[in-house]
């Protein structure tokens, strides 16, 4: 989003408070109709999608100065995107764009991100990782039955939460892809984070180092496929980095490619698992995994006020998220009875973890994982399953907090139980994420 | 302005920490919205779309700390303005010596009465979310125009509330029952059943005696203007047809599985002598779940979900006087008698139905029917929309003041301040077996270009006095006081009264007057 895109847009708000739900035309029930864990939690109209449109609007008339209270609730928003999906129904309003302009523009006004999200960037400038972890202990992870073949085509590009904190991912990941006998390779030292903490809190310059930083390193191997397990590093990959630098290799989430592995029979899927399974989306893997489309058109008026963009330029709204892999592959493993959520896919209501609010204000991340984690129960669920370590973490997180009897497994995990090869992942239980 | 520190900590400790914000930028939110620059324009002030700036914003979660806030507003004398879900002018405060009661944690269904036909419902419950609940029970409700995610309580209680579904569902005034209302003074009200003393409930909504709804709310609410209305009984209805409503696919690009028993007709009926007779005729056959005339930029605006997709469909534009028709059943029998009338009448008036043959309208169509999302489409040619007129009166007077509209909206149309509708933009539809029906102009208008502002402004203006002129009725927004003294010596001094009681009820005028009347001597 432009400049003037954004001062158009910012004067455009209806107000309607549309921004508060799940589309309408997918309300189920009272109880989840809602779609921003923000509003949900705060309950003052300027924690919603329009609320934050209109102090965008009070900064640039002058009306508001940046101060703690605007830093903090521009900052209490997981940027999940929900709030665009349902505007966006009928509205071509941006309010997750103009969050995150508005986080640029505070930053670079010299206030923001948080302090704690500061600490991270920090972190990920000196350490190549959010977590003050020591970048020489990045591949702790790695297990001698892994194998890793340095003149494979694909890179597993593993991210700092599953390196250093979730470990079971990785672990899951790298063993079905020897189970599929599909060779790839990684990054070892030379594996950065992938700067989606510092993207998602304002800093636009310190991602776009971090954007050159690792497209220098990784064009520099032959391959032609990059795949992700982190729906973070996923999303900033394929959405974030082509409208900073284009790059020219594939992105692949692991659901994708894992899907392709049972479809392919490249994975014999043995063993049962006989629990009733529900799927939570990661914001990062559905609606905000939808990249931009190019848009050459331009803009024509066909009458007084009304302006034709031709072509019909593209709206992103969710619709090409990455939503039936992963349930194809919950569907497929023989024994699970997999059963949905009410607020699921493009709708999807978010984890907690994003938009930096897991390191900056933990105690509203937990809260709407209990949230989410309420939703999961009341489907019946044994198991809720998701595929980013971030949501991994606060929905575990969420489970302990709220004392449920539901168990979080990533789905990588659910699958490497159905081909029957030995899990020997540890749960970890880790608050912290970037 | 702020509010003493003594003052908030009193309001605090009614409605706890974290529930009560003074800060400039929450309060700053609170003094935004749509069409606020229209009113602003209008007032003579700068035409921004943000009201003065209230001092605080509370949000209450019952109705006994509502009446805590409004006796402490009354103690120290701070005007008060309530707001549900928020859409719309009239929820701003008129003065910065004021604070907003956000009633969004008191969002529960009280309770659903399938047998009695009747909801009780909180200020935060939505449209969207009482109807998913009912149509467990096979039952609908009525969802103003302003869309499904709205308050049912405040369109019932404080606005007029018509609706696309009104020929099977009425509008909001006429489905308020029984009510619970914290007077401007504190005092709590119940009208209705739920005032009996002896096993009150919400089952009706007057007497005995003197019925008190008519100075609750009137023709057009008194947004806030007479205290806050904590719970409501909402009339309920059948549902139109099978409950079962799964919307597939992915956002923007929903499927819809049309309900069996469920048909369109879209017809024009070419001049709007004919389209009163045939409008009449169907809605005294009491067949239609909806039934409206739309001018044909309007018929195409609901068919489309960005102006992209709008102007695909001139086709349907160039009708002279569109006829929209749902026709919804819960049997095959059912079904068919009301085809059979559709039939009939088609064949009488030799008139068409085009859809199927010259449009089909994507399934989501029907999903936002249902759901009453329809008027939220006048929004997407230029995102600022705003209606004038508002006429509720018989059709031919409706048809009347639609056509005196057309050259004075033409007129500014010319100026390029407003959308070129042709200057028919129009939407009418039926109340209560066709005794009566509601006509509105929507007009779109640019809300970012001071030109656009103002002229939309003047031609609300113009409108207004062109209904006092050609005897048309009292418009929508005949709100506030100088639009009450200019309407009300036309209208049997109505305006007298309308003073009466607010001086009676709200001795102190705390209880916002922006979008009402001010008492005599303020």
């Amino acid at each position: 989003m432009n400049e003037k895109e954004y001062n158009q847009m910012i004067k455009r708000c209806l107000r309607c408070s549309i921004c508060k739900w799940i589309p309408q035309l997918q309300i189920k029930s009272q109880k989840y109709a809602t779609i921003c864990p923000s509003i949900d939690m705060f309950n003052f109209h300027a924690y919603s999608g329009g609320g934050r449109i209109i102090i965008a609007l009070a900064l640039e008339m002058g009306r508001l100065k940046p101060s703690q209270e605007l830093l903090d609730i521009v900052y209490k928003c997981t940027e999940c995107g929900g709030c665009a999906v349902a505007c966006k129904f009928l509205n071509t309003l941006e309010p997750l764009e103009i969050i995150v302009k508005l986080r640029e523009k505070l930053v670079s006004l010299g206030y923001g991100p948080m302090p704690k999200q500061q600490q991270y960037i920090e972190s990920i400038k000196s350490n190549n990782n959010p977590y003050n972890e020591l970048h020489e202990n990045r591949l702790d992870w790695l297990s001698n039955d892994i194998k890793i073949d340095p003149d494979a085509k694909v890179l597993y590009f593993v991210g700092c939460t599953s390196s250093y904190r979730r470990k079971e991912i990785v672990l899951a990941t790298a063993r079905i892809m020897n189970a599929a006998s599909y060779p790839f390779k990684i990054l070892s030292e030379y594996e950065y984070c992938c700067g989606s903490p510092i993207l998602r809190t304002g800093d636009k310059k310190s991602f776009i180092d971090q954007v050159n930083k690792n497209l220098d390193i990784i064009e520099k191997e032959n391959i032609d496929t990059v795949v992700f397990s982190c729906a973070g590093c996923y999303d900033t990959f394929k959405v974030d980095y082509p409208l900073e630098r284009e790059y020219n290799f594939k992105t692949l989430h692991t659901t994708e490619l894992f899907n392709e592995f049972i479809d392919n029979s490249k994975l014999k899927l043995n063993n049962q698992v006989l629990q009733t399974v529900t799927y939570h989306d990661p914001c990062h893997l559905g609606r905000n995994s939808e990249p931009y489309e190019e848009w050459d058109g331009e803009a024509l008026q066909m009458m007084p006020l009304v302006s034709l963009n031709m072509p019909e330029k593209p709206k992103r709204c969710g619709t090409y998220g990455i939503y039936e892999s992963p349930r194809d592959i919950l569907k497929k493993i023989p024994g699970i009875n997999f059963i949905e959520m009410e607020r699921i896919k493009e709708y999807s209501y978010c984890c907690g973890a994003g938009g930096g609010v897991k390191s900056a204000f933990p105690e509203f991340a937990l809260k709407t994982a209990k949230t989410r984690i309420e939703e999961a129960e009341d489907t019946g669920a044994e198991i809720i399953t998701s595929a980013c370590p971030f949501c991994y973490t606060n929905l575990n997180d969420g489970i302990i907090e709220k004392g449920s009897n539901l168990t979080f497994y990533d789905i990588s995990e659910l699958l490497l139980m159905a081909i029957g090869s030995p899990n020997k992942s540890i749960k970890e239980s880790s608050t912290e994420v970037a | 302005m702020v509010l003493e520190k003594d003052i908030f900590k009193e309001f605090e400790d009614i409605v706890g920490i974290g529930n009560i914000d003074d800060g400039e930028v929450i309060t700053n939110v609170y003094a935004y919205n749509w069409c606020m620059e229209i009113f602003n324009y209008m007032e003579g002030k700068e035409p921004i779309p943000f009201s003065p700036i209230p001092k605080a914003v509370v949000l209450p979660s019952s109705t006994v700390e509502v009446q805590q806030i409004v006796k402490l507003c009354n103690k120290y004398r701070i005007v008060f303005k309530a707001q549900s879900t928020g859409l719309g002018p009239w929820n701003q405060p008129s003065t910065d010596n004021s604070i907003i009661i956000d009633l969004r944690r008191m969002n529960k269904i009280v309770k659903i009465d399938e047998k009695n036909l009747y909801a009780v419902i909180e200020p935060y419950v939505s449209g969207s979310q009482l109807q998913v609940e009912i149509m467990k029970y096979g039952l609908n409700c009525h969802m103003p125009g302003a869309g499904p995610q709205v308050s049912p309580l405040a369109s019932a209680t404080s606005m007029n509330g018509p609706g696309f579904t009104s020929p099977s569902t009425g509008h909001s005034a006429r489905n308020v029952l029984a009510v619970e209302w914290v007077l401007p003074d504190g005092e709590i009200m119940k009208l209705g059943a739920y005032g009996l003393k002896n096993n009150p409930d919400f089952f009706h909504g007057d007497g005995p005696g003197p019925s008190l709804r008519g100075i609750m709310r009137g023709w057009a609410g008194t947004k806030s203007g007479l205290g806050v209305f904590t719970k409501v009984a909402v009339k309920l209805f059948p549902y139109p047809c099978s409950t079962e409503y799964s919307v597939k696919g992915y956002s923007p690009n929903y499927d819809f599985e049309i309900p069996e028993f469920m048909k369109l007709y879209v017809m024009d009926c070419g001049n709007f002598k004919k389209l009163e007779t045939v409008m009449l005729r169907v809605e005294e056959q009491e067949i239609s779940f909806m039934c409206s005339y739309l001018s044909g930029f309007a018929v195409m605006a609901i068919f489309s979900n960005s102006i992209e997709s709008l102007m695909d469909k001139i086709a349907i534009g160039q009708m002279k006087a569109p006829l929209v028709v749902i026709i919804a059943a819960r049997t095959q029998r059912e079904f068919y008698y009301k085809q059979k009338v559709m039939d009939f009448l088609l064949k009488k008036f030799k008139i068409k139905n085009i859809i199927g043959k010259i449009y089909t309208p994507n399934p989501t169509f029907y999903a936002e029917a249902l759901r009453s999302n329809l008027g939220l489409h006048g929004f997407i040619a230029t995102g600022g929309f705003q209606s004038t007129k508002g006429v509720a009166d018989t059709a031919n007077v409706c048809l009347r003041s639609t056509k005196s509209n057309i050259p004075l909206k033409k007129g500014f149309i010319k100026q390029g301040v407003i959308v070129n509708d042709f200057g028919e933009g129009t939407w009418m539809t039926s109340y209560e077996s066709g005794h009566y029906f509601h006509m509105e102009s929507p007009t779109m208008f640019d809300q970012t270009t001071e030109q656009s502002v103002s002229g939309m402004a003047e031609y609300m203006e113009k409108s207004n006095q062109l209904d006092l002129l050609k005897h048309l009725g009292a418009p929508f927004f005949v709100e506030g006081t100088r639009m009450h003294e200019l309407f009300g010596p036309h209208m049997s001094n109505y305006h007298i009264w309308l003073r009466k009681i607010k001086e009676i009820f709200d001795p102190n005028n705390i209880s916002d007057s922006g979008f009402y009347i001010t008492p005599q001597n303020k």
